[in-house]
């Protein structure tokens, strides 16, 4: 989401630029300092989101005296000392050890994880793309050695203490690597497999080595993860017992208080928080509010005073209604993306010409228009992969799927399809029909489906729409491929443009691998393979970017999936809130919860 | 007749308390004007003298009447029943008629149109995607009243056959056809239902086939202690005696004479069925687009409560009351039709 | 009546071990817990889970080793949040209680009250109300009737008098940090047990008035108001006794069948019960956590069906338990 206006920032003055005295902010993008000292003149955009942009917060420039820390942004407003703040939240995580199965909760992630774990890497908006830039926790990049191995040397931050005031040291990257690596319940080892050893000799300095090169290291020791304090854990007899249901310990701005399952966790401030602002709330809950009416209602009634409301047509419709007192942020450049994705092994769909005749059927800008138009999206995705990547992407990929009825017949009767009398293409007799499926109860899939449904008729082909449970959906029906096309989200929890896992053929999930393959839509394209391996081994970022981008060309030649849309993140807070609030895609809103305030 | 303990009619449906134990006699075998007052209850059966051989004073011909003339004149003295029966009537007309009589075709989505409240124009108002609301309540309302009505039928049939079943023989096939019940009855519903739509797909079909396998205990119960207080009777000794096989018994001389009971609550299977659909579907469990049910509906408009689209909301449910209701008063009128001693 | 008792309590628990393995296998052949897991970029996450749970094992294996477990005394993990099953089912119960107790309270003094009265006033005014209001609490769907007492009750209210807040809530048991029993949690319990009782307050009153009329009605009662007994006493002393007689065991079985069945009422007001723990273990594929569940739900039908035949023996001599 670009801004709307010419923004100075300035180094080392905290005043306003001419923008933010009126009033208007970029409200969700932190601001770091890349490694040059100076301020650079971002220059931004218009769009025409600001115009329906109900109210927008405030930020200010970083001053940084250090030349290679990269810092968090602080607040030039002085927001008040004290309060305690009631925030709704949609989902409840299952269990708080991190690494663990239980553990793969956005919201469980966003509230806790965030708060609480330190990282070697912080993902952060610098400039209109999402990269990664070092933590608190460290003092610098790290040093990275490409041979003959990937050696990659982290100088951790002498002021980095955990909650207890013991300094988090080299010993706890090396714990943390050994659970994930060798735990039985671990949700996602990828990458710490690829380590072969970390050496914790020097307290302050972790040097990890991988057997395998792993492109995205600067997602580890951070990520979804964080590092584990292994004086505390390696001390108690079963690391999940003693972290599944809270922790009383922490490394980031706060502490958990408490854990009332089914009602909210509560947060209060870490004393011993080493970075550079110490929390301004006293207390802060989050409430659990199942649906997105009553999340509403409890935000409208002061009950909440902030809500991250998933992107539903709910949202427009109250957003329409009208919110009092209440600002809002609107950030569709995100990790996650929706698209209409078709399983290459399933006839018709498996033949590149049917899949191309249903993208050139499809108006996709209709669809999202009508989606999130009030919301200022009104194009669809052009690429395989969620706009956090964008840095590696080719943006313009899917640009040339627009409809063409034309070019549709084109493709069907060079196929051997010729438009039966009830104006659907038929090929030997059969009518080409297509069975979308996807998860019952998602209004926002079950509109796009009634809509293509209608646009697909109008192309002359057929559709019927088979929605399952997202459990048995996610669980059977994507592994076992009985599905034809679905429409589903991706989420990149992490700066990571690799798809092998999903598009790479030796991932097709088959009978021979235990159906454990994520390659769902069982894309098959030679060329791709090779292009996307690339992408997770190659450690130099140019190169690694351009073969991503010819992947990306790959992909819509072949058309092995369609993208739809990037899903929106949407903010809500009402206007006692007071400091940077905004959004980090992949961190949550609540990345910066130390610099926020209530007013009384 | 709540959902919430699970998907039954609950006791309280029926006038009647079904539990599956003999009630022994409450009424005295009295005399015979008595009898002849209650008319068709099950006091009055087939074989026993035509009510044109009363014991009247002499002198005094009452009109000779058969028991469907007695029934009928009874039941149109149940005016609610009447006018529910004209009603759900109006129903059925209006929803299978739908392709005539609703305004707009089926699924007109006009997207670019934000959901209106009603108006001259439109009813119902519209919803999300454009579509005119009473014509999709109309189209929905033939999926629901088709439900209803199969579950109802297919239960009374399955539960008939087994409670006169348990209910003739007694015995260990008896005690058999109760465990069974019981064992239905316990497991919770919401389970079986949400596996075995899961296993079998999602069709409407699916759906009435596996809530008449959680209905049928019901009709089975009320039906076993129906056949339990009839076997006893002279006639049914007397058809036995004359050697009568125990099928052509059940079916010639016990059915007939509860045939009461049956119906009533086959009528109150459907206001059951229907409301058991709807619950069904407003949990996501139900019928799939592009077909609709009220039930449907009502999940789709879940989340306008509180919001401008709030009448999403009332009419779906509105024609699910309405008709319920109706079945029920109906229900109410045909047990007095037949049998006017439960003073309904 | 003892034999009749041990009988049943070894039936019920032969029905239990049933129910919960059909519940187990079920669920476990039709969800799939490691649904969850698509998300995780490792490519062995799904082997290495599959095996630590044994999720390749003979369906009667896993049950076995389940209800071995059981029986012993530990109910198991949850599978998706490793919580202690027996932690799970005590929070949703004390959170289903907190609706099925204040519920019963008021339909049976609601039901009772109501069906007698219009039993007694048979044919006046008020027994064409009262007839009105329960054949219009049957047909009510519950979960429509929810939407619309939030939508009227709750929702329009605050507009309508410019409130600050609704005046009664919706979400949940208390709001923010709160807890306990005050006026906040008054104002959160109102609608959701007024949901839940319409119909069963519907249902139960008429059947009292049915009972009490058929009691009422009866030859023995014409006898005694023959003999010049007071109408109150033959109302109170000889008909409600024996009306009442059905009714305990239509209530003892309704209320057996809520302690599972308010799947929709949890749903509506985000009351983290019984109903709602069903739900999310089926979505969760938590094979063990239902399996726990519906031995306890069947459990609590049994237990009330047995109730309910006691009491009816016990209440009505003529009956003998076979």
């Amino acid at each position: 989401m670009q801004q709307a206006f010419q923004w100075y920032v300035h180094s080392c003055l905290t005043h306003m630029s001419g923008a933010a005295r009126l009033g208007w902010t970029a409200p969700d993008m932190p601001y770091r300092h890349t490694k040059r000292e100076t301020c650079v003149k971002r220059n931004l955009r218009p769009t025409r989101l600001l115009a329906a942009l109900l109210a927008l917060g405030l930020i200010a420039a970083a001053c940084s005296s250090s030349s290679t820390t990269a810092t968090t942004a602080t607040t030039q407003v002085n927001v008040p000392q004290g309060g305690s703040l009631v925030i709704g939240a949609e989902q409840e995580p299952d269990c708080l050890d991190w690494i663990a199965t239980c553990g793969a909760s956005s919201w469980g992630y966003w509230m806790a994880n965030v708060t609480t774990m330190p990282r070697a890497y912080d993902p952060v908006k610098d400039g209109d793309q999402y990269g990664y830039v070092p933590g608190v926790l460290l003092t610098g990049e790290a040093d990275l050695k490409t041979d003959p191995t990937q050696v990659v040397t982290y100088h951790i931050n002498p002021k980095a203490v955990w909650s207890d005031g013991q300094p988090i040291t080299s010993a706890d990257f090396k714990y943390t690597w050994e659970q994930i690596a060798t735990g039985t319940d671990i949700y996602d080892k990828t990458g710490y497999s690829d380590i072969s050893a970390v050496d914790a000799t020097d307290p302050a300095t972790a040097v990890v080595t991988f057997s395998t090169p792993f492109a995205s290291w600067k997602s580890l020791f951070g990520g979804g993860y964080g590092v584990l304090p292994s004086h505390i854990l390696s001390a108690v007899p079963d690391r999940d017992a003693a972290m599944k249901d809270g922790y009383k310990w922490s490394g980031g701005p706060y502490l958990i208080d408490s854990w009332n399952k089914t009602e909210s966790i509560t947060l209060v401030p870490n004393p011993k928080w080493y970075g550079p602002t110490q929390s301004h709330l006293d207390k802060v809950i989050f409430k659990f509010v199942a649906d997105t009416s009553a999340e509403f209602q409890a935000f409208k009634g002061g009950e909440v005073k902030m809500i991250y409301p998933q992107p539903q047509l709910d949202v427009v419709d109250q957003i329409n209604a009208g919110l009092a007192d209440t600002n809002s942020t609107f950030n569709a450049e995100t990790g996650s993306y929706e698209a209409i994705w078709m399983n290459n092994a399933a006839a018709p769909v498996d033949d590149v010409k049917v899949r191309q005749a249903i993208g050139y059927s499809i108006d996709r800008d209709a669809i999202v228009n009508k989606l999130f138009g009030q919301l200022g999206v009104t194009t669809a995705l052009q690429v395989m992969n969620a706009p956090i990547v964008n840095a590696y992407s080719d943006t313009q990929a899917f640009a040339g799927y627009k409809p063409d009825l034309a070019k549709v017949d084109e493709l069907l009767t060079s196929d051997g399809y010729a438009k039966g009398s009830d104006g659907i293409y038929a090929k030997g007799g059969k009518p080409l029909t297509i069975t979308v499926t996807s998860t019952a109860g998602n209004k926002r899939r079950e509109l796009t489906e009634q809509v293509m449904q209608q646009q697909l008729k109008d192309a002359g082909i057929g559709m019927t729409i088979a929605n399952q449970k997202a459990g048995d959906f996610f669980g059977q029906v994507l592994p076992a491929g009985t599905y034809m096309v679905g429409i589903y989200a991706q989420q990149l929890t992490s700066i990571d443009p690799g798809r092998c896992g999903q598009m790479c053929s030796k991932n097709i999930p088959t009978d021979a691998n235990g159906s454990t393959g994520n390659n769902v839509s069982r894309i098959n394209v030679p060329e791709l393979d090779p292009l996307l391996a690339a992408v997770d081994n190659t450690l130099d970022n140019q190169v690694r970017t351009d073969k991503n981008k010819q992947a990306d060309g790959v992909t819509a030649d072949q058309l092995v999936s369609l993208p739809l849309d990037p899903l929106p993140d949407i903010v809500l807070w009402n206007k006692s809130v007071v400091g940077p609030v905004g959004d980090n895609a992949v961190l949550g809103p609540w990345w910066n919860l130390q610099d926020w305030g209530v007013t009384p | 007749m709540s959902f919430e303990s699970e998907i039954s009619p609950s006791a309280g449906s029926a006038g009647q308390p079904h539990f599956d134990r003999e009630r022994v006699g409450d009424f005295q075998p009295g005399d015979m004007a008595t009898q002849l007052e209650q008319g068709l209850g099950r006091e009055n059966l087939v074989g026993l003298p035509e009510e044109g051989e009363s014991q009247l004073s002499p002198g005094v011909e009452p009109e000779a009447r058969t028991q469907w003339q007695l029934f009928f004149r009874r039941f149109l003295r149940h005016r609610l029943a009447v006018a529910s029966l004209f009603v759900l009537i109006i129903m059925i007309v209006l929803c299978f008629g739908a392709s005539w009589i609703a305004p707009y075709p089926k699924n007109a989505q006009d997207l670019l149109a934000l959901p209106k409240p009603p108006s001259g124009a439109h009813w119902f108002g519209t919803d999300d995607l454009g579509r005119d609301e009473f014509t999709e309540t109309l189209y929905a309302g033939q999926i629901s009243l088709k439900i209803g009505i199969a579950v109802a039928l297919l239960s009374t049939l399955i539960g008939t056959v087994f409670g006169a079943v348990a209910g003739y023989f007694r015995g260990w096939t008896d005690q058999l056809v109760m465990r069974i019940t019981d064992l239905f009855l316990v497991v919770p519903q919401l389970v079986v239902l949400a596996i075995a739509i899961k296993r079998f797909g999602q069709s409407d079909t699916m759906i009435a086939l596996v809530l008449a396998a959680l209905f049928w205990m019901y009709v089975a119960r009320v039906v076993r202690g129906q056949v339990l207080s009839v076997r006893e009777k002279e006639f049914v000794e007397a058809a036995r005696a004359s050697g009568a096989s125990a099928p052509r018994i059940i079916t010639r001389h016990i059915l007939p004479n509860i045939i009461g009971p049956i119906m009533v609550n086959a009528t109150l299977a459907v206001a059951g069925a229907i409301i058991a659909e709807s619950t069904l579907s407003f949990l996501g469990f139900g019928v799939q687009p592009p077909s609709t049910s009220w039930g449907n509906m009502l999940s789709n408009a879940e989340g306008a409560v509180g919001t401008p689209k709030a009448y999403l909301l009332y009419f779906p449910g509105l024609m699910i009351f309405i008709t319920v209701l109706a079945v029920n008063f109906l229900g109410d009128g045909l047990r007095d039709a037949f049998d006017p001693q439960s003073h309904e | 009546m003892a034999s009749f008792l041990i009988r049943r309590l070894l039936y019920s628990i032969i029905v239990l071990f049933v129910v919960s393995f059909f519940a187990f296998a079920a669920v476990r052949a039709t969800f799939n817990p490691l649904a969850k897991l698509a998300a995780s970029k490792d490519v062995e996450v799904k082997q290495r889970e599959s095996e630590r749970l044994g999720l390749n094992r003979p369906m009667v294996v896993q049950y076995g080793d389940f209800m071995g477990k059981f029986v012993q005394g530990n109910w198991g993990q949850s599978e998706s949040t490793h919580e202690a099953v027996s932690a799970m089912i005590q929070r949703s119960m004390v959170a289903t209680l907190q609706l099925i107790i204040p519920g019963v309270i008021l339909s049976i003094v609601a039901a009772i009250g109501l069906g007698v009265y219009s039993a007694v006033k048979q044919y006046s005014a008020g027994d064409y109300f009262l007839t009105a209001f329960s054949f219009v609490g049957i047909a009510l769907p519950p979960f429509w009737f929810g939407l619309i007492a939030i939508e009227f009750l709750a929702v329009q209210p605050k507009s309508w008098f410019g409130l600050q807040q609704t005046p009664l809530y919706f979400v949940g048991l208390h709001s923010g940090d709160g807890a306990g029993v005050n006026w906040d949690y008054f104002r959160h319990l109102i609608l959701p047990v007024l949901t839940l009782t319409v119909q069963i307050i519907a249902g139960w009153s008429r059947f009292q008035r049915a009972s009490m009329l058929d009691v009422l009605s009866a030859d023995y009662v014409r006898t005694a108001k023959a003999k010049g007994v007071p109408r109150k006493q033959v109302i109170f002393k000889h008909a409600f006794r024996n009306a009442l007689v059905p009714m305990v065991t239509v209530m003892a079985l309704d209320i057996g069948a809520l302690f599972g069945g308010l799947v929709i009422t949890e749903s509506i007001f985000s009351i983290p019960g019984m109903g709602r723990m069903f739900l999310n273990a089926l979505q969760n594929g938590d094979a063990p956590v239902l399996a726990v569940w519906v031995i306890v739900t069947a459990g609590f039908v049994l237990l009330f069906n047995l109730f309910a035949d006691l009491t009816y023996g016990l209440l009505d001599p003529r009956v003998r338990l076979a």
